[in-house]
């Protein structure tokens, strides 16, 4: 049940959205996996939409190189836990937002425990080692991830339904290499902000989700292009041979 | 035949925005890949490894078709077709 502030805070959306689809942002607790380039702008318009529960995992500290895409970390936090820095930014947007920041590194060995019950999960993740485990997490658990990756001026984005799309593990059987990556802001800013838009067309129901496509942004000429994408039948994560065979791929 | 080749992502910036290559009739899509990777050092370090193998995480599309890793060394090309080639990024 919305409250009068959050029927007037919400106005705006509500004309396009209902009250209903505006209580299923209020009911949904969503699990946002990194809290850098990508999880900076997905988690700042999840918050503003009026997303009930948010839980923030994140084991680094905010370093001055951060501060050119992470918007929600500023100069007076260097040195600080990111998941602090950004459930204190959060907090102060969106007081009715509940945050749970967890900082941690997402394993094959935590990574079930630390998505719990959630209705939906963004990767915003800087490595495929955890993005694995979170992928792996996500199908036994059956919660739907919106996956979002980024480097120089390139990003794509897709949204795995377990059990209905290709897999993290079936798109991308292989991890890409490398570590760190060169990066402009507003790249990681395009596709945090299309992981937020696609979470909140999951939660209320509407638009077209991007389901068996990943979507690749080419920031040169800002072109957008989709590739179709369907389950790989021997995937090492989803595929039905490995089906309850456990984690035995992808752990970092 | 003429082919061409979509490049994403970094493989863009080695070979640019769309590349028409002549190939022999009945090529096949390894060829076209050796052909791409004998254009320069670069995009040679991009598409294959110290073992002169395809990199694993690389996806081909052919006509806006996926290729899996296993169908690629069997697909034959046609005049006109189109490969699209896109070496996921991975950052956050």
């Amino acid at each position: 049940m919305l409250t009068e502030r959050e029927i007037h805070r919400y106005s705006r959306q509500i004309a396009f959205i209902g009250e209903e689809g505006q209580e299923r942002l209020k009911a949904a607790h969503v699990v946002l996996a990194g809290a850098g380039g990508l999880g900076c702008p997905a988690a700042t318009y999840l918050a503003v939409a009026g997303v009930g529960r948010l839980t923030i995992i994140d084991s680094d500290k905010v370093e001055m190189t951060n501060l050119n895409r992470q918007i929600l970390h500023w100069e007076q936090d260097i040195g600080r836990n990111k998941t602090v820095s950004a459930r204190e930014k959060l907090g102060a947007m969106n007081p009715d937002l509940f945050i749970e920041d967890v900082c941690e590194v997402i394993t094959g060995q935590n990574a079930s425990a630390l998505i719990g019950r959630a209705a939906l999960i963004i990767d915003a993740l800087d490595n495929f080692p955890a993005r694995y485990a979170l992928n792996l997490a996500a199908l036994e658990h059956g919660i739907p991830c919106i996956h979002g990756a980024v480097s120089g001026y390139d990003g794509h984005i897709t949204t795995v339904i377990p059990g209905e799309t290709a897999c993290l593990q079936c798109i991308f059987p292989d991890p890409p290499g490398g570590s760190e990556f060169p990066i402009i802001g507003t790249t990681a800013g395009i596709i945090g902000l299309m992981q937020a838009h696609e979470a909140i067309k999951f939660l209320t129901g509407g638009g077209t989700l991007l389901k068996n496509r990943l979507l690749i942004w080419d920031g040169r000429d800002s072109s957008v292009t989709f590739l179709d994408l369907e389950r790989d039948p021997v995937c090492r994560a989803c595929g039905e041979c490995t089906q309850g065979a456990g984690s035995e791929r992808g752990e970092p | 035949m003429k082919i061409t080749v979509r490049a994403f992502a970094r493989f863009r910036e080695v070979v640019g925005d769309v590349t028409a290559l002549d190939l022999p009739e009945g090529s096949g899509l390894p060829a076209l890949l050796a052909a791409l990777a004998s254009r320069s050092d670069e995009s040679r370090d991009l598409l294959v490894d110290e073992q002169g193998t395809i990199r694993e995480h690389i996806i081909f599309m052919v006509n806006r078709k996926r290729v899996s890793r296993s169908a690629l060394d069997s697909i034959i090309l046609a005049e006109g077709d189109e490969v699209a080639i896109y070496p996921p990024v991975a950052g956050g």
